[in-house]
């Protein structure tokens, strides 16, 4: 006799975590020769709105899904930007849809930048690398947003060459603001950059941190770290008051699949924001 | 709930009813190696196994399976497979095992994949009489089990086996039969004994101390040269995790079929051993030593796992210590090197 | 939108990979449907200036199959080497251990010396000459990889091969280990991707994948004493593909 079979198909994502909502690319606008800044709207009301420093699993039918931290803050619901950087096949694919396409997105994932928690009042040391400011950036446009809440604010953004620099408009707006400081490097100059050449340690000099009480937030690549660490620990900024947000393989987003492990920690949903002092001892970390 | 007792032909004549209604997995002899497969009539099982090559895992969480269908245009649709099974003479490591699985996948955020194929899934666990040869469950706490089947069959020294039933899941299973009779106190007892033999044969490697003190005893010891050592004639061909019970990290897939406008988005099994573990896209390996790679095994199953669901994620079922070519992989003899200093 | 205009070359080889197309039999006219076949020697010959996916099957003998694979590689935007002849030298690659003249002479006697036997000192393998995008490894290729790998082309994504050891694959369908059963089994160094087909009749695998990510011969030969096997047995099994080919693996 046939076994029995019973195939019910719960099509909806709020009861399968893996299953991607509907979403919507409402613009694209492309800020470096690999960047693309997209615009995206997710009409279900399950989705909520992304908190600072978390991350969408973005699907293509076909292609696959690649985690991908969203980098702006908006009271808008539902909508938010991310940053793609075109270097695996999910990636490569996005950067070749149009406005108006759909595409799936599952999330948004994992701790935020405690900017509306433990950040008020405070004084803040924003150390961006290479793409780090991506997910930065939803964190600074929240504080921005509510400016009067903080204390002093200082953003450090390092890239490898002028022609890599993230987010000009904002750059530029960081730049003319007096309530602020923002200081940029780049690793290798040009013939036209006319501003500071070195890696992002070197801002560190130019920088007073002796007088105050300081909190940061770190992101950057790998190789980053340690050595913007180093120089927060000669300035005597305490290890908990240190956020940083990590990059792993984020597979399944929801602490399953075991790919984006740290020693104990699961990137997806213990991160990607930790604070400093949380992976101290944590080899795998940074 | 109760326990009954039956006879070895009334056991037999059970399970090809229940092959008229059911899908029954059970362990099946193959040149001297057992594995779990699907079954037509109950002489096939051998109830005497020692331990399958594969963990019954593959039947609650495959090798490869289908989490969703897709279209091109961006719709996506789950797929769940719900086929009612019974998973028959899984041995008391391998359940424990199943045990974990379950709360992994149920605790703190739902698998309905996983969990639609373990509803539909019956457990009938079964106290072994043979030892594998490199079985050190009883080590681990893991020679017995207590919860987690819907029916445990212990087998008597002369004829026939104890049967408790454990969920009405399990009382269903029996509708077929008679009422059995109960268990006499002389049975009970034997099958006492049968667990008390069972947690100090089950012993093939003894490991030098307690199971609960492995979370600290590695914490000390994360820059111990044998990891090294040990994982210099490693293959990093994950034959370890493919056969582990409690493993269950995965991969996805998309896979698109000849029109490219719909396709498959496919779960397989992963292994933390193997290379590209941790590779992220735009080609940064977290994990690029195989040190680092062997050593992470380890702690996953007897710290990792364990803070985050104190339970030691080792059952003892010394599958990787058999399947392991260049015999690096014996975690007792990790742990007592370990131990020893 | 068009179809992709697909072209099929060979070098030195045995044209078992292009066999393993016709052996797509059924799924042949869905391929079909797929991409435009343009060039294949065996039966058509009609492209224009440019092709979007090479298929180049075999290695690098003779002078004047450098010039045709230059010449491929102009004209397409995609070029696949199929199989290990074109990924690795293949079986061609063992007689690089020899000068091409011992070889010619050990294969055709006196007659080696024939001027149109005329042979590179070493054999090439294809990115050793031109850039390849993507290989399909194996002797000969796995066909359902192979039409796996033009559907992800067709759609523009990087198909998924694995990079681990046919292990993994064994392992899974339960194969009993052939190395516990006194074989000598390539199949902890080889990239998987083939189903395991050999060890699973059986077979021990020979390695005609290439080595895998982090394949570790040298920890391997550590484990002959175990299973009673001897190097000189090791190093003759590696020889057939994976003799030279180490640096040849895969980032």
């Amino acid at each position: 006799m046939d076994p029995q079979i019973d195939s019910p198909v719960i099509g909806h994502p709020s009861s399968d975590i893996y299953l991607p909502h509907p979403a919507l690319i409402t613009s694209m606008c492309s800020l470096t020769a690999l960047d693309m800044l997209f615009e995206i709207h997710v009409p279900s009301p399950e989705v909520h709105t992304p908190s600072p420093g978390q991350f969408v699993e973005v699907s293509l039918p076909g292609i696959g899904e690649a985690p991908i931290s969203v980098c702006s803050f908006s009271n808008h619901p539902h909508q938010f930007q991310i940053l793609v950087r075109r270097i695996g096949n999910v990636t490569q694919a996005l950067h070749q849809l149009q406005i108006g396409k759909s595409i799936g997105i599952r999330g948004p994932f994992g701790t935020t930048f405690p900017v509306d928690r433990e950040l008020r009042k405070q004084n803040i040391l924003f150390i961006a690398g290479g793409l780090g400011l991506a997910p930065l950036r939803s964190a600074i446009q929240y504080v921005l947003h509510r400016r009067w809440d903080y204390g002093k604010l200082i953003i450090l953004y390092g890239s490898r060459t002028p022609d890599e620099q993230l987010f000009l408009e904002d750059l530029h707006d960081w730049k003319s603001r007096k309530d602020l400081t923002y200081l940029e490097t780049v690793d290798r100059g040009g013939p036209n950059w006319k501003g500071r050449v070195g890696v992002i340690t070197t801002l560190f000099s130019l920088l007073n941190l002796e007088d105050d009480p300081w909190s940061a937030i770190i992101c950057g690549p790998p190789v980053m770290y340690s050595f913007v660490l180093r120089e927060l620990r000669q300035r005597q900024i305490p290890n908990e008051l240190i956020y940083v947000s990590l990059e792993r393989r984020m597979k399944c987003g929801v602490g399953m699949c075991g790919h984006c492990q740290i020693n104990g920690l699961y990137v997806c949903q213990d991160g990607p924001v930790f604070r400093y002092k949380d992976l101290i001892h944590l080899q795998e970390a940074l | 709930m109760s326990v009954k007792q039956i006879s070895t032909n009334m056991l037999r004549g059970w399970i090809d009813g229940l092959l008229l209604q059911k899908t029954v997995i059970g362990p099946v002899q193959h040149q001297g190696h057992f594995r779990f497969e699907s079954i037509t009539s109950s002489d096939q099982l051998a109830l005497d196994y020692d331990v399958t090559d594969l963990p019954p895992k593959k039947f609650l969480l495959p090798p490869r399976e289908v989490m969703m269908t897709f279209r091109s245009s961006g719709e996506f649709q789950s797929v769940m497979e719900f086929h009612p099974f019974v998973l028959f003479g899984v041995h008391p490591y391998d359940m424990i095992a199943i045990n974990q699985m379950d709360r992994v996948f149920s605790e703190k955020l739902v698998d309905i994949h996983y969990l639609t194929r373990r509803n539909a899934c019956s457990i009938v666990a079964l106290d072994p009489v043979a030892v594998a040869p490199h079985n050190f469950s009883g080590c681990m706490g893991t020679a017995t089990v207590e919860k987690g089947w819907d029916l445990l069959l212990t087998p008597l020294p002369q004829d026939g086996y104890l049967l408790e039933i454990g969920t009405e899941k399990g009382n269903t299973l029996l509708h077929s039969i008679y009422e059995l009779p109960d268990a006499s106190l002389d049975q009970l007892q034997l099958r006492e004994q049968r667990w008390n033999q069972n947690q100090k044969s089950m012993r093939r490697h003894e490991l030098k101390c307690a199971p609960d003190d492995l979370p600290d005893l590695l914490e000390q010891n994360y820059d111990h040269p044998l990891w090294q050592e040990k994982s210099s004639q490693c293959l990093s061909c994950g034959a370890c995790n493919i056969v582990c019970p409690t493993c269950y990290c995965f991969d996805i897939q998309d896979e698109v079929d000849w029109s490219l406008e719909t396709g498959v988005r496919c779960r397989a099994w992963d292994g933390c051993l193997l290379r590209d573990f941790a590779e992220v896209a735009g080609g940064h390996n977290f994990r690029k030593q195989s040190a680092e790679r062997y050593r992470h095994r380890f702690y996953r199953k007897a710290s990792y796992l364990p803070k985050r669901f104190g339970e030691i994620a080792c059952v003892g079922c010394g599958r990787c210590i058999s399947a392991c070519i260049p015999n690096i992989s014996n975690p007792v003899e990790v742990y007592n090197q370990l131990v020893g200093e | 939108m068009s179809k992709p205009q697909v072209a099929i070359f060979d070098l030195a080889g045995c044209e078992g990979c292009q066999l393993q197309i016709v052996n797509l039999e059924d799924s042949l006219l869905q391929l079909l449907s797929l991409v435009d076949v343009v060039e294949w020697r065996e039966a058509i010959s009609n492209h224009g200036p440019e092709i979007d996916i090479a298929l180049v099957e075999g290695c690098l003998e003779r002078e004047e199959d450098v010039a045709r694979l230059l010449h491929i590689r102009e004209k397409s935007k995609i070029l696949v080497a199929l199989g290990s002849c074109a990924i690795s030298g293949g079986v061609h690659q063992m007689r690089n251990a020899l000068s091409s003249l011992e070889a010619r002479q050990i294969t055709y006697g006196n007659n080696g010396f024939l001027k149109h036997l005329d042979v590179h000192e070493k054999v090439q393998s294809l990115d050793q000459i031109v850039k390849v995008d993507y290989s399909i490894p194996g002797c000969p290729i796995h066909r359902q990889e192979l039409s796996y790998v033009l559907r992800c082309l067709a759609l523009g994504r990087i198909p998924f091969i694995p990079t681990y050891p046919v292990c993994v694959e064994c392992r899974i369908q339960e194969n009993l280990c052939l190395w516990q059963q006194g074989q000598l089994c390539l199949g902890p160094l080889t990239r998987a991707g083939c189903h395991a087909t050999c060890p699973s009749h059986g077979t021990p695998c020979i390695g005609c994948r290439g080595y895998s990510s982090d394949a570790n011969p040298q920890g391997l030969r550590q484990s002959l004493n175990r299973y009673h096997k001897t190097p000189e047995e090791f190093e003759h099994h590696l020889n057939l593909f994976l003799g030279s080919s180490l640096e040849h693996a895969h980032a």
